[in-house]
């Protein structure tokens, strides 16, 4: 399982840097989702699949997962979806302001 | 502490000219340059039995202390640096007028200065003695830009901060160096271990590295083209800084260390041979200049050039140790010392005569100038006396350095030593054609200025002659000049043996008696080369009096100063265009950039490191499901790739949030699936609502070759991922 | 256990959220801005003194004990740090109050301004990798915010470079820290370098280091410079001043630590690559530096050389230098953002920043000149003034390492002749815009200095005695050094008798 899901991360992770590579910054934006979401799955498979219960203190579970690793996450999760709003948003100023979506027209007053 | 008095006085500066604004602010500030010299006169004449070492710390934990060291060299300098300022405050009291110029900033830049150079000589500390260096550097700045608004000024001082402080670095890496050899930031205790120094690798960078500071100071070839152009400052700063003081750090630095350095044959090759060309194209350039003051700028070049030819000639004295054979080195560095005291003074009477010409008739040409003579006397006289000296004529006290340096270059010509043999005759015929163009031009400034046809039409002001204020500090030093022809003992002995005793130190107590000097000497080869050198000089001068052909400046691309601001403007174009280039603007080629060294350093890194971790063993067996999952992710994943629409790559993205949530809750995280739902929604939600707003995915051709690049480096970083 | 530990982190964040609660009350803000900094500031400089009488402190939030739980430590470099960024943001927040313009006070600029600080704040303080990356991430959410308010046409454009490239780093350190778990199973940094002492640095390890070496070199402008000199040449400038002192340094600390506490067994092969990007950035960021006719750009790329001088410093690895190198960071915060403000004032008067509108201004704005060319010396070296007892130390230690090494001389010489640069570019500034004809009457000014020139002077003066008074402030920046070099101390603070 682990095999598997490093090569699904490897894939996830080299569409994303394909997709941020590209000049349309809605695109741009789509992949750093990819980025993040690959950057996830990555963690959580790296702290280790299945090896024990939920991690909340109950009677009954021997073993639990690592906690940890899905505190991170958690924190990802959130931290990526402000910054993706806040991407989302931005692009949106800047759309309404410049008129452009391609990157290759925001290269700055220097580089007209 | 004498160093410091400058500094603190020039705090108080600003306020005299605010407060006092009836009386000349020069007047406040002569009392520090007159009292320095009265205290170091002091010192000269009743010498303590040991030369004090005082020292404040500054930073001990490093070992930098201001420590003042008050030998005889440093207090030859302290006395010209204290006695000629002080003249030049009074001549620049009558030369700059008070309501028209900010008098305050003049006199503060100038004690900033006086009190740099001072710190200069009198420390002991390398990284003091950086610290006052890289001062009188930007004090130099100041003063030369202290008519901002004409541009050849601004000019100047960037030329001459840029050199200077390019020399500063070097210097400064220089010292570290032998610090680090030596363990130590003293001077004096570097001396000591003098032998460790010449046995270590890093002797020969940092006596390179030093040279190029002292050279950069001291406008030796090639680096004097920041002279001339440092001449747009105001007279009496070319006067003080430009000619008599600063110029002269570098043959200080020299001299300083030519106990650490000197009796190597690498010293005595690179600065004999620095000074002698210096020595040559400057005397050169000098004859050819047109501006009285360019002219002296020139032969300052020139000069320096000597001086330090001279320090170089000296320094195989150390290779013999004290002793008979040494002494005629030792003659090349007394030499070189009566010629620096010399330089000084009649050098700094020419500028202020300059000073005073361009004051009095408002043009520095000598081809608009002539027959001043009958209208200024007493300028002529006092011109003739300093550019007589400067000839190297009897009565006047050049004439004992000129005929000293020719001994020195007959002496250096005989020796038998690093390779001499066959370079040797080189030394006394460069420095006699040197000369020769020295009588030279020394006959243009007196001849060409003061004699001939008064032209009174090209001339902006009636000229005639200057108040007594302007002439009383010229006029001392023409004195001087006299004085020093007839009394050269007290001269030498007072001065110049000390001076001499801390350059190569236990050579006078050991060598023989240095002979009184006299002007005769019989018929030596020096007198006959003397001889010479005025009959060449004056055959010289009366063939190129009427032609002014050799004013023609020869094509730019000859001048080194071409090739100077040829290199900062093609460096700064091309660099532009280099910065361009890559600095694109454009986000695309920052992130190719960013992922190109990624993949890179890190795929590079695996490789060489070994670094695979490939372990199957532990693995969790694959469900249906999961399989599943997996192959529902890759598929939503490759249509957020492939979509041409943006709803269905959204689409796409959303499946993908989806399948990750199912993938948490299969790994035993129940609350990270919620929060992730709830996330994933709220995105496509806002990603919807930006929709609304934003224009449409243009289905853009991109070139090939973009699109491969892109392709390349992707799967590369894929497949680190997967690693 | 020392509870004043966390009171850097906790009190811009609270008054963060008070001012979010009085939105209508700019008076309020900046009294309450301007407070929380000053406290902030005190509890820094009480911290350093606490930290040179007792050692290391360390704050375990919730009593949790250290690998297990969220770990505050804050050693010599950390206080000394956060003493000076709450120095230098203090000088910031008085240029903002007169230049900032009540259009982005409107929308939360000192709201943000607090979370920055307590994002920059956090990031010296943590114990953790990933509270490091949880509070870089409060630093650049606010940034990304500061950056785009007012959102005028080049500050948009350059602001989604910045952004984007600061996402994608921060999506790589996640990364970076996902192996690093997965390998050692243990983010907190004094049981990581454990964890790594016990089993060796291997190659997988040492590959991971290389990746956060990337990220951040990225965060710091070290080589992976891109997204610098422009999104800081379209910034206000009290937002410049405050992210040309503050952000790069955040990843340069980052650098610091990291690969002298946990990832210092391999220094052939990270702390070269470090020293091969940090002279080739110095030698980018002078080229950038000269090129430009534009003095927020000229200042940009000071910004870059300074990030490459303080890593090469750091990377010669000897006690001496590493001191020098904590010494010229420190150096290169107030400096910054003294020139940083600087030159914006000089865009505020002539209102534009092309150096060829500009000449003459001494002649109206004297003090702003010669601060200016104090600026510009200090960030040259010239002693006495601060650059200076950095800039030799790692020069002379470079040489030593030299003698092994023989590219430390090639990164020795690159150094001097970028400080060459730097003058050069700052002269330039200088003698164009201060001196030459006076251009600009009083009244056709674009707008008054009135309130800008005090923090300026209190940066000048902070840096002089920076310099000058190196004798009083060396015997903490040795000791940073020392605890920087010598893990051991770091690990025994934190870790204690779970060892």
């Amino acid at each position: 399982m682990e095999t598997l899901m490093s090569v699904i991360v490897g894939i996830i992770f080299a569409i994303g840097v394909y997709l941020v590579l590209s000049n349309s910054l809605l695109r741009i934006i789509l992949g750093i989702s990819v980025l993040a979401h690959g950057a996830n799955l990555l963690i959580i498979t790296m702290g280790g699949l299945k090896k024990g219960g939920v991690p909340i203190l109950r009677e009954e579970a021997a073993a639990y997962t690592d906690p940890l690793p899905q505190a991170l996450i958690l924190t990802a999760i959130v931290i990526n979806f402000a910054i993706t709003a806040f991407l989302l948003v931005l692009a949106y100023r800047a759309y309404q302001t410049t008129g452009v979506d391609d990157m290759d027209d925001l290269r700055g007053p220097d580089h007209v | 502490m004498l160093i410091i008095t400058p500094f603190l006085y020039a705090i108080l500066v600003p306020f005299f000219r605010k407060y006092l604004e009836k009386v000349h602010t020069g007047w406040f500030v002569l009392p520090v340059p007159v009292g320095i010299f009265a205290c170091l006169v002091k010192r000269v004449l009743f010498p303590y039995p040991a030369p004090p070492l005082q020292s404040v710390p500054w930073i001990p934990s490093l070992g930098i202390h201001f420590s003042a060291y008050g030998d005889g060299l440093a207090l030859l300098f302290g006395l010209l640096i204290s006695g000629i300022g002080a003249l030049v405050v009074v001549y620049s009291i009558f030369y700059l007028a008070k309501e028209r110029e900010a008098l305050g900033n003049f006199y503060v830049y100038l004690l900033m200065f006086m009190g740099a150079m001072l710190g200069v000589v009198f420390s002991d500390n390398v990284l003091v003695l950086y610290l006052f260096w890289e001062w009188t550097s930007i004090a130099s700045f100041l003063l030369i830009a202290f008519w901002y608004e004409r541009r050849a000024s601004r000019y100047g001082a960037q030329k001459s901060l840029l050199i200077t402080v390019l020399g500063g670095f070097a210097m400064l890496a220089g010292f570290l160096l032998l610090a680090n050899i030596t363990d130590t930031f003293s001077i004096r205790a570097m001396i000591v271990q003098r032998d460790t120094i010449f046995a270590h690798p890093s002797f020969g960078p940092a006596m390179v590295l030093i040279l190029l500071g002292a050279c950069t100071k001291s406008a030796q070839f090639p680096f004097h083209i920041w002279l001339p152009d440092a001449m747009e400052a105001p007279t009496p700063v070319s006067a003080y800084l430009h000619s008599a003081t600063m110029v002269k750090a570098g043959i200080y630095l020299i001299a300083r260390f030519t106990p650490i350095f000197g009796g190597s044959p690498a010293w005595f090759w690179v600065v004999s041979a620095v000074g002698l060309v210096t020595l040559f194209w400057g005397a050169w350039s000098a004859v050819r200049q047109v501006d009285l003051k360019a002219m002296l700028a020139f032969s300052t070049i020139s000069q320096l050039g000597l001086i330090t030819c001279l320090m170089g000639a000296g320094s195989p004295a150390l290779y013999y140790g004290p002793g008979p054979t040494a002494a005629i080195y030792t003659t090349a560095i007394l030499a070189g010392v009566f010629h620096l005291i010399n330089h000084s003074i009649f050098k700094g009477c020419l500028f202020m005569t300059v000073g005073i010409i361009d004051y009095r008739t408002g043009t520095r040409d000598i081809r608009k100038l002539g027959g001043l003579m009958s209208l200024m006397p007493i300028t002529f006289t006092i011109a003739v006396i300093g550019s007589f000296s400067m000839a190297g004529l009897p009565p006047f006290s050049g004439f004992f350095s000129k005929e000293l340096f020719f001994t020195a270059m007959l002496n250096a010509s005989e020796l038998n030593l690093f390779n001499m043999e066959t370079w040797g005759l080189l030394f006394p015929v460069v420095a006699w054609i040197a000369s020769v163009f020295t009588f030279t031009y020394c006959m243009i400034f007196v001849f060409k200025a003061f004699l001939g046809k008064h032209k009174p039409q090209k001339l902006e002001k009636k000229a005639r002659e200057a108040y007594w204020g302007l002439l009383f500090s010229p006029a001392i030093l023409a004195a001087l000049v006299m004085l020093f022809f007839f009394f050269p003992d007290q001269l030498v002995n007072y001065l110049i043996i000390p001076a001499v005793a801390s350059i190569l130190p236990g050579f006078i107590e050991a060598g023989p008696e240095i002979g009184p000097i006299v002007a005769w000497h019989g018929w030596t080869p020096e007198l006959m080369m003397t001889l010479g050198v005025v009959a060449v000089g004056s055959g010289l001068f009366l063939l190129i009096r009427n032609r002014p052909g050799l004013y023609r400046r020869p094509p730019e691309v000859w001048s080194l100063n071409y090739h100077y601001d040829q290199l900062l403007e093609r460096s700064e174009a091309g660099f532009y265009r280099l910065n361009r280039s890559y600095m694109t603007g454009s986000l695309h080629d920052y992130l190719l950039y960013i992922f190109l060294f990624l993949v890179l350093v890190l795929g590079a890194a695996t490789i060489g490191l070994d670094a695979w971790a490939f372990d199957a063993a532990g693995n969790s067996p694959i469900t249906i499901y999961e399989g599943i999952l997996a192959l529902v992710l890759l598929g939503s994943a490759l249509v957020v790739l492939f979509a041409r629409q943006r709803l269905i790559a959204l689409i796409g993205l959303g499946v993908m949030g989806y399948v990750i949530v199912m993938f948490f809750v299969i790994f035993r995280a129940p609350d990270l699936a919620l929060t992730q739902m709830v996330v994933e929604t709220f995105t496509l939600v806002i990603f919807l609502l930006c929709f609304y707003f934003l224009p449409e995915l243009k289905t853009r051709v991109e070139s090939p070759p973009f699109r491969f690049r892109n392709e390349v480096l992707a799967g590369a970083v894929g497949l680190l991922g997967t690693i | 256990m020392y509870n004043l530990v966390v009171l850097p982190l906790l009190i811009p964040v609270l008054c963060g959220l008070l001012m979010g609660i009085f939105r209508k009350s700019i008076a309020f803000q900046k009294c309450l801005s301007l407070l929380s900094l000053l406290l902030t500031g005190a509890a820094a400089f009480y911290l350093v003194q606490q930290v040179s009488a007792r050692g290391i402190q360390i704050l375990e939030l919730g009593g949790w004990q250290a690998p297990f739980g969220i770990v505050l430590v804050v050693d010599m470099l950390a206080a000394l740090l956060l003493a000076a960024a709450s120095l230098v943001s203090i000088a910031c927040l008085l240029f903002a109050f007169k230049s900032i313009g009540p259009e982005r006070e409107k929308y939360y600029f000192y709201p943000f301004l607090q979370f920055l600080i307590a994002g920059v704040n956090g990031c010296f303080l943590t114990g953790d990798l990933f509270n490091l990356y949880v509070c870089f991430e409060v630093m650049l959410v606010a940034s990304y915010v500061l950056l785009s308010l007012g959102g005028s046409k080049p500050q948009l454009s350059e602001g989604i470079k910045y952004v984007v490239i600061n996402v994608i780093s921060s999506t790589l350190f996640l990364i970076a820290i996902g192996y690093l778990y997965g390998v050692l199973g243990t983010l907190n940094m004094a049981h990581l370098s454990l964890r790594i002492a016990a089993i060796g640095q291997t190659g997988l390890v040492s590959v991971i280091a290389i990746l956060l070496l990337i990220v951040f070199s990225l965060k710091a402008a070290l080589f992976l410079y891109f997204w610098l000199p422009g999104a800081y040449g379209a910034l206000p400038p009290a937002i410049a001043t405050i992210f040309a002192a503050l952000l790069t340094k955040v990843g340069i600390y980052a650098i610091m630590r990291m690969f002298s506490l946990v990832f210092y067994h391999q220094p052939q092969i990270t702390h070269d690559l470090l020293a091969v990007m940090a002279v080739l950035t110095m030698l980018i960021g002078g080229i950038g530096a000269v090129v430009h006719g534009d003095i927020r750009n000229i200042a940009a790329y000071n910004v870059v050389i300074g990030v490459g001088f303080v890593v090469f410093g750091w990377t010669v690895f000897t006690p001496a230098a590493v001191t020098g190198a904590i010494y010229y960071l420190i150096h290169d915060m107030l400096m910054k953002a003294l020139l940083f403000m600087l030159v914006g004032t000089i865009i505020i008067i002539v209102g534009s920043s092309k150096l060829r509108d500009m000449s003459g201004m001494i002649t109206h704005h004297p003090l702003l000149g010669w601060l200016f060319l104090i600026s510009a010396l200090a960030l040259t070296g010239i002693p006495p003034l601060s650059g200076f007892v950095g800039k030799y130390l790692i020069i002379q230690e470079g040489l030593t390492r030299g003698a092994v090494h023989t590219g430390y001389y090639i990164g020795v010489a690159v150094g001097l002749l970028s400080t060459l640069m730097i003058l050069y570019s700052l002269i330039k500034i200088f003698v164009r815009g201060f001196w030459g004809e006076t251009t600009l009457s009083p009244d056709m000014e674009k707008g008054n200095t009135r309130g800008l020139i005090l923090p300026c002077i209190l940066l000048t003066a902070a840096g002089v005695f920076w310099g000058g008074g190196a004798e009083l402030i060396y015997p903490y920046v040795e000791m940073a050094a020392a605890s920087l070099l010598d893990p051991a101390i770091y690990i025994g603070a934190v870790l204690g008798e779970v060892i």
